[in-house]
């Protein structure tokens, strides 16, 4: 799971935005038009192989760039998906937008994830088997997971969160 | 969120500092699973905090370390 979520927002002291975000929150809504966006999104994601830009989504949507920008505004507080500082595409949880250390194989195809539980999320996303390689973080030993019916090839690996579950939105980049 | 050949990688990992959680990569599997399994549906809807709090209960990952607020 990248930047402080209101990082690249200018209207962080809008009294409005931020009643408008609390009621975001806590009602995870997604009003119809955003949602096509987020699907257009995804689904270029998976298709692409890579972060669609702004201009392929709008272009799969039918709509003006402006409006894909706007929704993905709406879309990042509402934390269906994360934008970096440059109004970019960051996470599209579980993929990631940016090389990480999580590379996905699933389906024939490679993706980067955000995190262990994103690596593990691509192939459940698809529906198919999976295999990530990563690191040991202590020991920077390679790991190569291979994931067959949802069960992983090698039981003893273990994966730690640092952050309390409260806090993982805070700074979803750190988390 | 990042994984360990085995606990005693994380402590070691962690030089005293506070630990989070740990939990067997077979039960991330299960949580990614059951958090991912719609993220690409047609008919996607955003979860709720309680959906999402009861993927986590139903796994047992429970007490105040995995309430979400």
């Amino acid at each position: 799971m990248s930047g402080p979520q209101t990082s690249r927002h200018a209207h962080a002291h809008d009294p409005d935005r931020t009643i408008r975000k609390r009621l975001v929150c806590r009602i995870a809504a997604v009003e119809p038009d955003d949602l096509k966006v987020r699907n257009a999104t995804y689904r270029r994601f998976v298709e692409l192989g890579r972060a669609p830009t702004v201009a392929d989504v709008a272009a799969t949507v039918g709509v003006a760039e402006d409006a894909v920008r706007g929704s993905w505004a709406r879309l990042h507080d509402a934390h269906a998906l994360v934008l970096g500082d440059d109004g970019d595409l960051r996470m599209v949880n579980p993929f990631a937008a940016r090389p990480t250390d999580f590379r996905v194989d699933a389906g024939g195809r490679s993706w980067y994830a955000n995190c262990a539980w994103d690596a593990f999320g691509i192939g459940a996303a698809l529906h198919v088997d999976s295999e990530f390689e990563t690191h040991c973080r202590d020991c920077d030993d390679a790991l190569r997971v291979r994931i067959r019916d949802g069960r992983p090839d090698d039981p003893r690996l273990v994966f730690h969160v640092l952050v309390p579950a409260a806090q993982w939105w805070n700074d979803i980049g750190s988390t | 969120m990042l994984l360990f050949r085995s606990e005693g990688h994380v402590d070691r990992w962690l030089a005293g500092r506070e630990r989070g959680a740990v939990i067997p990569i077979t039960k991330l599997a299960e949580l990614a699973a059951a958090w991912w399994h719609d993220r690409l549906s047609a008919d996607w809807q955003p979860h709720t905090r309680e959906q999402n709090q009861a993927i986590l209960d139903d796994l047992g990952l429970t007490g105040p370390f995995w309430r979400l607020g």
